[in-house]
């Protein structure tokens, strides 16, 4: 692998299942973006690579499109890696299983960023023995 | 700030913790310095017989290499975190997280670091999936008041 090859950053775009986007209009749009970059066209969204600043530039740009709706996830192998390829693998790579299984939340994680809510991250405390005892006499009557 | 994720590879997390302008130690990080490394020594990971030696820092010797295989890759990124978010039960282990001894031992050293750590368990309804998404949002939040208070 060359010294070039091994500066550069690779990144997964993944649309969500409520995506007003497909993934042939985003490839289109980050080639509009005139970043110098690799682009892949999935099944999931895209893959990116190029220089790391180029790379974070195009990831601005591309969450815009859809706040909500648009994943992206740092990879480690570069696009169409012959050791994780699937054309060469002759099945699924590791990293595809596991996102089809966070792809079947990322739905809700969309909804959930669109009505963000509140909440207290403090643990439920233990109830005292008196207050147990109480409501143990109560639902004996 | 440097957040640590567990599983270190999450799409969800990772994503979440970007959102917030925070930083997420991911695997894959590490695990681009081992594929892209000009002078690749075993395909497909570039994983010599430096990693077990320094893997050494988190398990003893008797621990099976592989588990300090793995720790010599994850190692680094608890000592870098700041914070950390674990979810637990996550259905999936593949790869460099097939290990249940290994995501032992890591959940294991983020806990004792003593930095804020925010606990869940992998979410499997549209309900817990929303809190689960809340909650991060506000452990992050709080953690930009922590940065901002403590200059």
């Amino acid at each position: 692998m060359s010294q070039e090859e091994s500066s550069k950053f690779t990144r997964m775009i993944i649309l969500g299942p409520t995506a007003n986007i497909s993934q042939t209009e985003l490839v289109r749009k980050i080639h509009m973006m005139e970043i110098p970059l690799t682009i892949k066209s999935t099944c999931y969204g895209a893959v990116i690579n190029g220089e790391e600043a180029d790379v974070n530039k195009a990831v601005e740009e591309i969450r815009k499109l859809d706040p909500c709706n648009i994943f992206t996830k740092d990879r480690g192998f570069p696009p169409g890696d012959p050791r994780r390829c699937r054309a060469k693998r002759g099945g699924a790579r590791e990293g595809f299983h596991q996102l089809e299984k966070e792809f079947e939340l990322l739905g809700h994680i969309s909804e959930a960023l669109e009505h963000p809510k509140k909440v207290s991250l403090k643990k439920p405390g233990k109830i005292s023995v008196d207050t147990f005892k109480k409501i143990a006499e109560e639902s004996e009557k | 700030m440097k957040i640590a994720i567990f599983p270190p590879n999450s799409l969800i997390l990772a994503d979440l913790i970007e959102r917030r302008g925070h930083e997420p130690l991911v695997l894959q990080k590490e695990i681009r310095k081992r594929v892209t490394d000009a002078e690749i020594d075993s395909p497909p990971l570039n994983i010599t017989e430096e990693e077990p030696i320094k893997g050494l820092k988190y398990a003893a010797i008797e621990v099976p290499s592989g588990v300090r295989g793995r720790m010599a890759i994850f190692g680094p990124l608890i000592d870098a975190a700041e914070a950390a978010i674990i979810m637990e039960d996550a259905p999936f282990g593949f790869g460099c997280i097939g290990c249940a001894r290994t995501n032992e031992l890591s959940m294991f050293c983020l806990r004792k670091r003593g930095i804020p750590l925010l606990e869940l368990h992998y979410p499997t309804t549209k309900e817990e999936t929303m809190e689960v998404v809340n909650k991060i949002n506000t452990f992050l939040d709080k953690l930009e008041k922590l940065e901002v208070s403590n200059g």
